[in-house]
Formats: C-alpha cells, sequence, structure tokens
C-alpha cells in the first residue's frame, strides 16, 4: 500500500510541477542516455568489428610496416621511422615464405578513386589494390565471373582490372564488364573479374574496390610516392589454427632475414593477428567508453542534485501534510519510504526516458553508421540499477528530514 | 473504572534562545471514560501545549503522563506514532485533510498507517462517512466539500480507528456559528455514544457543550466546574 501510494503521490507532484519535474527528469535522462548511448555505440562497434575479424579468417594474419590503431602521439614518433615494406621485398617474402603457409599474398592501395568507362564516371569512394595472385587466395576473396589477378599479370606488366560488385553496379549494370575498358587517373585497364559481393561493414562497402596487378600499380597509380617508398602488407594463411603461432615465427624469422636485422634489433615491423587487431581496437574502444562514462557520471551528478533540489522542496511544501500524517499514526519509517520511494519514482521514470532516448540515439547513429545495433541489456540493467541508486542516494536526506519532523511545529506550518 | 488518562505534575518547557520558557508549570489531571471535558484558556495560557501532550505529540519535560494506565510520558516517537494511531483521534481547527484525496481516502489514512487491509479499509471508511451523515460524498475531494463537511470528513478521519479519545482543538474555529452548532451537536451525539471528548476551545458557548471545563492559565489549572450533562442542542 504504501509503495503504491507513494509512487502515485510522486505522480502526482510531477503532474503538479510540470516543469520544475521535466528539468529534473531531463537531467537524469541526458545522464542514462550518454551512459546508454556510449554503452550500446560501443557494443555495437565490437559486435560489428568481431564479425568482420571472423570474416577475414581465423588463420591469416598480416604484416605491415604500423600498426593498425595508433593511440597518441608518441605513438607515431615510435613507428615513423619503419622502412617500408617494398615490392622487391614482399616478392622476396613470398618465395620464401610459400612452403610454410597455405597462401601468401600482398598488397598496397590508395583509397578515393574515381573510375571511369565510357562517358560514365563513379564517385572518388572507391579503393585501388596493387596486388599479387596470392592476396586473394590468402583473403579468401571469391570470384564471380572471370579470373583473379595473377603473378603472371605482375611478371608482364598487365594493365588489367578485377573489379568489386559495386564497379559492375554503377559501371555495368545491364552488360557484362569482362573484356572492357575502364579508366582510373587516366589509365586504361582491361576488365579479367569481377568480385563476389561481399557487403557492408561499418558503414563502408566492401565492394567498392578495383585490384590491379602491383606492378602496374606502381607504374601508374603511386605517382605521389616515390616507388620505393611505397609499403605493401603481406597476408600470409597458415596451414591449420593450431600452427598459426609458428607460421607467425617463421614469417618474422624470414622478413627479419630479408632486412639483416641483428639479434638486438627489434622487429621493424608489425605482425598483426586478428587478435592483435583485436587489442588494438579494444583500447580504442577503451578511450571511447571512459568518454562516455565520465559525460554520464557527471550529468548523473547534476541530476542527482536536482532530484534532492526537487524532493527538498516537496517537503517543505507538504510539511503540514507530513505533521498529520505523523499525528495519525505514521512512524518514521512511512515518512521516509515514502519519500524515498518519489525520489525513486522520479529517477526511475527518468531513467527509462534516458534508456529510451539512448536506445533511439544509438539504433540511429548505428544504422547511418551500418553498424549492426546490438542493445546492451547490461548497460539497461546497470542504468535502472544507477537512477535506483540515485534515488536512494539524493532522496534520502530530504525524506529523512521529513520524517524527523515534529508534528506539533508540521502542523503549525503555514 | 479505570482512569483514561491520569497527568502528574507536568511540566513542558521550551528554550527560545537564551531564555527558558516554562509552557507548563506543573499539571495534575485526571478524565474517566465518556467525559466531556472543555479545555478553555486564552491563547498564550499553554492551553495547546497540553493539548499536545495528551494527544501525544509532544512529551513532558518532567511529570508522567498515563494513558489507560500505560506510562507514555518516556516514549520515544516510533512508539508515540503507535499510541496516536490507536488511542487518539484528532480533530483540528484547520481539518488537515489531504487536498488530492477524495473524502474516503481521506477518513482512510489512520487504517493505512495500522496495517489494515485494503478492503477493510474501505469499507470502515464508507461506514464511517455515513454515521458522521457524508454517505453521499465519499468521493468528493475537500475543495468539493463545504467547511462543516470538511470537518465531518475530518471527524470520521479521528474516529476510524476506534480511538479511546477525541482530541478536538478549536474544532469551529473555522466554521460559521450554524454549521459551528452543528458540528457540535454532532460531537454531543458521539458523547452520547460513550465517546471520551476533550475540546480545547476559547469560546465559552463552545466549552458549555462539555460536562467538565477546565481553566488553563499561565500554564496552571487555574479552575474547574462540573455539570451533571452538556446542553443538548
Amino acid at each position: 500500500m504504501v509503495l503504491r501510494e507513494s509512487i502515485s503521490q510522486a505522480l502526482f507532484s510531477i503532474r503538479s510541477n510540470k516543469l520544475r519535474a521535466f528539468l529534473t527528469l531531463l537531467s537524469i535522462a541526458i545522464g542514462i542516455f550518454a551512459l546508454m548511448g556510449s554503452g550500446t555505440l560501443v557494443t555495437s562497434l565490437e559486435h560489428t568489428v568481431s564479425s568482420q575479424i571472423l570474416e577475414l579468417g581465423q588463420n591469416t594474419f598480416r604484416i605491415d610496416r604500423r600498426p593498425s590503431f595508433l593511440v597518441g602521439h608518441r605513438a607515431w614518433r615510435r613507428y615513423r621511422n619503419r622502412p617500408p615494406i617494398t615490392l622487391q621485398e614482399a616478392m622476396k617474402f613470398k618465395e620464401r615464405m610459400q612452403p610454410y603457409a597455405r597462401a601468401v599474398g600482398f598488397a598496397a592501395d590508395i583509397s578515393g578513386v574515381r573510375i571511369k568507362y565510357e562517358e560514365q564516371t563513379t564517385n572518388n569512394d572507391f579503393t585501388l589494390y596493387g596486388v599479387d595472385g596470392g592476396f586473394f587466395f590468402a583473403n579468401r576473396l571469391d570470384i564471380e565471373e572471370g579470373r583473379p589477378i595473377t603473378d603472371e599479370d605482375l611478371l608482364l606488366n598487365r594493365p588489367v582490372a578485377v573489379v568489386g560488385a559495386d564497379v559492375v553496379r554503377s559501371l555495368f549494370p545491364a552488360s557484362s564488364p569482362l573484356g572492357q575498358h575502364i579508366f582510373i587517373r587516366g589509365r586504361r585497364l582491361q576488365v579479367v573479374g569481377v568480385l563476389k559481393a561481399r557487403g557492408n561493414v561499418m558503414g563502408q562497402s566492401l565492394d567498392k574496390v578495383v585490384f590491379v596487378p602491383a606492378t602496374i600499380f606502381l607504374r601508374y597509380f603511386s605517382q605521389n610516392v616515390p616507388a620505393r617508398w611505397r609499403s605493401f602488407a603481406l597476408y600470409v594463411e597458415s596451414p591449420s589454427a593450431e600452427s598459426i603461432q609458428e607460421t607467425i615465427d617463421q614469417a618474422i624469422a624470414i622478413l627479419r632475414g630479408l632486412r639483416n636485422l641483428k639479434p638486438w634489433e627489434e622487429n621493424n615491423f608489425e605482425v598483426q593477428t586478428n587478435e592483435a587487431i583485436g587489442s588494438q581496437f579494444d583500447s580504442f574502444m577503451q578511450y571511447l567508453q571512459i568518454f562516455g562514462l565520465g559525460t554520464g557520471i557527471i550529468a548523473l551528478l547534476a541530476a542527482g542534485i536536482g532530484i534532492m533540489n526537487i524532493m527538498l522542496v516537496a517537503v517543505q511544501e507538504r510539511t503540514r501534510e507530513i505533521g498529520l500524517r505523523k499525528a495519525v499514526g505514521a512512524k518514521v519509517r512511512h515518512i521516509l519510504t515514502q519519500f524515498v520511494l518519489e525520489a525513486l519514482t522520479l529517477s526511475q521514470l527518468g531513467g527509462i526516458a534516458g534508456i529510451v532516448l539512448g536506445g533511439i540515439a544509438a539504433a540511429l547513429v548505428g544504422s547511418s553508421l551500418g553498424f549492426q545495433l546490438v542493445l546492451p541489456l547490461d548497460w539497461i540493467i546497470g542504468s535502472v540499477l544507477i537512477c535506483t541508486l540515485l534515488g536512494m542516494i539524493f532522496g534520502s536526506y530530504p525524506a529523512w528530514k521529513a520524517a524527523r519532523l515534529d508534528p506539533v511545529e508540521a502542523l503549525r506550518y503555514e | 473504572m479505570n482512569t483514561l488518562i491520569h497527568l502528574e505534575n507536568i511540566v513542558r518547557e521550551y528554550q527560545m534562545g537564551e531564555e527558558v520558557v516554562r509552557a507548563l508549570r506543573g499539571v495534575t489531571l485526571s478524565i474517566e471514560p465518556n467525559e466531556y471535558v472543555a479545555i478553555m484558556g486564552p491563547s498564550g495560557s499553554g492551553k495547546s501545549t497540553l493539548m499536545n501532550i495528551i494527544g501525544c505529540l509532544d512529551t513532558p519535560t518532567s511529570g508522567q503522563y498515563f494513558l489507560e494506565g500505560e506510562d507514555v510520558s518516556d516514549l520515544d516517537d516510533n512508539e508515540l506514532a503507535e499510541i496516536r494511531n490507536k488511542k487518539i483521534g484528532f480533530v483540528f481547527q484547520t481539518f488537515h485533510l489531504l487536498p488530492r484525496y477524495t473524502a474516503v481516502r481521506n477518513v482512510e489514512l489512520p487504517l493505512i498507517y495500522a496495517g489494515v487491509p485494503a478492503d477493510e479499509r474501505y469499507e470502515r471508511a464508507v461506514a464511517m462517512l455515513a454515521k458522521v451523515g457524508l454517505g453521499d460524498r465519499l468521493f468528493h475531494k475537500p475543495n468539493e466539500l463545504s467547511g462543516g463537511q470538511r470537518q465531518r470528513v475530518a471527524i470520521a478521519r479521528a474516529l476510524i480507528n476506534n480511538p479511546s479519545l477525541l482530541l478536538a482543538d478549536e474544532p469551529t474555529g473555522n466554521l460559521d456559528s450554524r454549521t459551528g452548532t452543528e458540528i457540535l451537536a454532532l460531537f454531543d451525539e458521539l458523547w452520547r455514544q460513550g465517546n471520551t471528548i476533550i475540546l480545547v476551545t476559547h469560546e465559552p458557548h463552545v466549552a458549555q457543550h462539555a460536562n467538565r471545563i477546565i481553566h488553563i492559565l499561565d500554564g496552571q489549572i487555574q479552575k474547574e466546574e462540573s455539570k451533571t450533562s452538556s446542553i443538548p442542542v
């Protein structure tokens, strides 16, 4: 009874002081919103990235000049002087690595590329890869039509291209692109293959791609960067999941050998497994999470003070009522319960508003970035708990003040 | 018969800054069941303090108070709340109804704190409102009721838990004289039904309804008058 009574009482005082209650609820909602929103975002991002990592293949690792996620200015200093992985190096590495791997390949890329076919031109959001024949195998890229780039193409400097599904979609809606000539940066390339459509990840199509032989890539498209500075990424697929560490060790040994590194010198390249990329990503996510948490905590603190304020005013306004309730037999715990429950009702209402807002915002952001939306149940439960705590902490002082009122004084209060 | 109220040399002092104000300076008083007592005195005489102590809203600085034989002068807040809930019904000059509640819910209030289940509460409140003549105003809120009707709701609330004592502080103070007379008639009726009533007032014609009038002045009992019966209206 006291429960129902107190909740209806709380709803009543919210209704009778709409603006005041609205502002209080708003501040709670913003706090929960910040917490929830960042929670949903982080969870969704993590989910997307882990499904993407899975997609890359469990047994494939990559050797890069530098790690993919650099956090902080120190990191850049540390890595900037590393030498590029040149084409010659990549080819030698591939030759020596081949016996120990299921597939070895390499690639370099430039983004922001336009593709032209006859009178039509695409947007400049395509990525051009200079690859070898092994790249398609190491990354398990399937060919829909035609053939992949081969090592022979590299050797013979053939101006050929394998295109992604989006190229077909925008330039060849009706006919097959095979055998046709497309132009990239004024260079003529013959389409020899089409990649199987791969879909979207993180709001980016994986099909806005064109592959050309690495040698052609360097000759035609590396204009801003001297060819000898263009760095390739090496892709290695180990024979089995169990042997991945061995394969990594082998790859490191081969590359160190190629670079004549002394035993005391550190690797001047980065081995990136799914796991390593994942952990780099995690540390990046942590920053995001801390930011959301910090914002939320500050907002919730403000909200708590708001609750305290509205409850103190309520106690003041209802002094005579409290006096009467005590006169007819309300004990300290009755009054305490009533006002704490009122504060809880307030904070829970704000919390629910915040959860809904946070969920909506996360859904909007998520869908616009193409994440798979994951509503984090633990964050929702957490938010409810936090609101409960908030109501308890900031509602208890006003409630205690109410419960301690002297009935004689309270009844006489004007 | 057991004595309902026995006050023994009650003293109540207040600390007002540096000064100690002695509101009651040794009051000794006994009230038997089914008495109809008026406490009279000018403002500042201590009659309100005496009423607060009798109503267990306040405790004496010294002296002893026995309510139905139980010493209540040293109880803590929660114990006093329970005594008020079970044994005392208050009627105030300003009614003190909860404005958002219907008449029934106002009357139910003491039963909530007595832990009576909802169905029973409702039935008893409806019956009590019928008894004070408001059977057709059950779901009106205080601002939809006249002053006299509001005071009847308050009386119903005071009686709902079958108290040993009905304590009315200037119950006609906010009412016009005709309505006041009606309310006093209701008190007379309640007294005839066996209730013990204590009226606090400064109006002699109100006090005339009681069969015993206690005059308070400067924190002490100045004189007592007894009558064989109250004035029937």
